[in-house]
């Protein structure tokens, strides 16, 4: 798989000796929108760390862009659950943050001496923030002052304004309130398909990881302790929020039967 | 209204009365046993009366102090009467020593930063800072006095002994409590290690790290009395003992409220200066 943007290789992680990850082996191509679902604990976010770098498999490899990595990078952007942002700049600083360390490093506590340069980052931030739907009233607001959504478009503005090749993204919208939640669910849509980046997106939402992807890869865990393994890799069709609810409710119900045995997964 | 109930509201009337209650109890209380006591014995100087405490403190801060004296120069204007007052010269000893000392548990937050960030400096360091912690500064006295002699700098070396493991580990533990998600995300925007230390986790542990010391301004002042106490020629802890010899609890009083007013305005500074230097800060 040459042009696989993500290749995960007969990957097994063990944490002391519990194995959680059990021989998974997947290729990302480039462009791709993944969902990833799977119940509590059967390993979605240590796969997601594994993309990123964050972790080591206890066996096997994982390739990003043809390359191992020893730890997260610009290969990757990044929207956790929480801790999204950081709480002590503006929402524009926030945005720029990356612009401006790609730029000056360390030394962009300096960053006032380059006046020019600081515009443009500035300019370019306002245009991510208006089309994550947020107004220049905004970008002078702290994280604290925001709603959950508001942080979580602010995030997806900040990965999204250093053009990563992948966006990975840990159950990002599950603290979210159901409405909110479809907003920002039509939002990452709209933004996967005018930039193309390929996206990796964790949830233990069945009818968002069916409603988002163009593929949905369902992990679960093995009877016997043996750790989770890949249940379902399935290719769906590139679904609208308002397609036929025939249509995603047969594809709930398979992703579902796939990757639990015994329990529902909640969706709501 | 019952005294122990968790939703209890009480007015901003209420609020106010309850908490000037104790000093107003304190005050009056001190003030009744004084004047009983000065009753029964017209000598006494254990609990001197509000006007002894004025007069005592008038002189400490209006009259030239000893080694003045002695220049006896005619009365100038009254910015320079203070100057030469015993109160401004020990306030300025004490000052400076005090500065010194909390200017130097700055390095030590880098040290607790430092040691938090990279696992091969934590481990470096750790376990001897906490084992260091644990000395009792004080009981160091006699070394240090010996090591470096009974100046300025064996004084300032008690303050650092006892007040710097504390700082360390209270950085270090903060640095520790920044969540991974803002380190791995600050690592996907482009940022290398020292960016994350400085940019990211220096920056959002600063508040508290300010707070941390202004809790600890106390204890710095407690070393600096220490010392003073037992190995100096000036300062307000040197004129507390010295008083003390004479049982001029006229002026030892009034300095003992002299110090507590200028920690609390202190802290009340640091504190306002925390909060309007980081708006995003909300803990109080």
């Amino acid at each position: 798989m040459p042009d696989a943007a993500v290749l995960i290789d007969h990957v097994h992680v063990n944490y002391s000796e519990r194995p959680v990850l059990n021989g998974i082996s997947l290729a990302i191509d480039k462009g791709e929108f993944i969902t990833i679902v799977g119940e509590t604990g059967c390993g979605k976010s240590t796969l997601l760390r594994l993309i990123l770098g964050e972790e080591k498999p206890t066996s096997g490899r994982v390739l990003v862009n043809g390359e191992e990595r020893s730890q997260p990078d610009r290969q990757c952007g990044y929207v956790p659950q929480k801790y999204s942002l950081f709480p002590d700049k503006t929402v524009l600083d926030n945005v720029t943050f990356g612009p401006e360390i790609t730029a000056f490093g360390v030394w962009s506590i300096f960053r006032g001496l380059h006046g020019r340069q600081m515009r443009g980052f500035r300019e370019e931030a306002l245009r991510y923030l208006r089309h994550t739907g947020l107004d220049e009233a905004d970008a002078r607001k702290y994280p604290y002052q925001l709603s959950g959504g508001m942080q979580q478009r602010v995030a997806i503005a900040q990965a999204l304004i250093m053009k990563p090749p992948i966006l990975l993204m840990d159950e990002a919208f599950s603290a979210l309130d159901p409405a909110t939640r479809t907003g920002m669910q039509r939002l990452i849509k709209t933004l996967w398909r005018e930039s193309g980046t390929t996206i990796v997106f964790v949830t233990h939402n069945t009818r968002e990881a069916v409603c988002l992807g163009t593929r949905i890869i369902a992990l679960a865990k093995n009877s016997e302790g043996h750790g989770s393994s890949v249940a379902l890799d399935l290719a769906v069709p590139d679904l609208d929020f308002d397609s036929e609810e025939s249509d995603i409710g047969d594809l709930v119900r398979e992703v579902e039967s796939a990757s639990v045995r015994d329990r529902p997964l909640v969706y709501n | 209204m019952s005294l122990l109930r968790i939703h209890a509201q009480p007015s901003r009337g209420m609020v106010w009365i309850l908490s000037w209650f104790l000093f107003a109890v304190g005050i009056a209380g001190y003030f009744y046993a004084a004047q009983e006591r000065h009753r029964e014995n017209p000598d006494e100087r254990v609990m001197p009366t509000i006007a002894q405490m004025a007069r005592g403190f008038a002189d400490a801060a209006l009259k030239p102090a000893e080694e003045e004296e002695a220049q006896g120069g005619a009365s100038e204007s009254l910015v320079s009467t203070i100057r030469a007052s015993m109160l401004w010269k020990d306030t300025l000893a004490s000052g400076r020593r005090f500065v010194i000392s909390v200017g130097l548990l700055f390095p030590a937050v880098l040290l607790g930063l430092h040691m938090a960030m990279f696992p091969v400096i934590g481990a470096f360091f750790l376990r001897f800072i906490l084992f260091f912690d644990k000395i009792v500064a004080l009981s160091l006295l006699p070394i240090l006095f010996i090591a470096f002699g009974i100046d300025e700098l064996s004084k300032i070396m008690l303050i650092v002994i006892g007040v710097t493991p504390t700082i360390i580990l209270d950085t270090f533990n903060l640095s520790k409590g920044v969540p991974p998600e803002q380190i791995v995300k600050g690592f996907t925007l482009g940022a290398n290690d020292l960016s994350i230390t400085y940019r990211i986790v220096l920056k959002q542990i600063w508040p508290r790290v300010l707070n941390g010391i202004r809790l600890n301004l106390k204890t710095v002042m407690l070393f600096l009395f220490a010392g003073e106490m037992i190995a100096s020629t000036d300062g307000l802890a040197y004129r507390i003992a010295l008083l003390r010899r004479h049982m001029g609890m006229d002026t030892i009083i009034p300095y003992v409220l002299w110090v507590a007013l200028l920690l609390f305005l202190v802290d009340f500074g640091m504190n306002k200066l925390n909060h309007k230097l980081h708006p995003w800060f909300q803990e109080k």
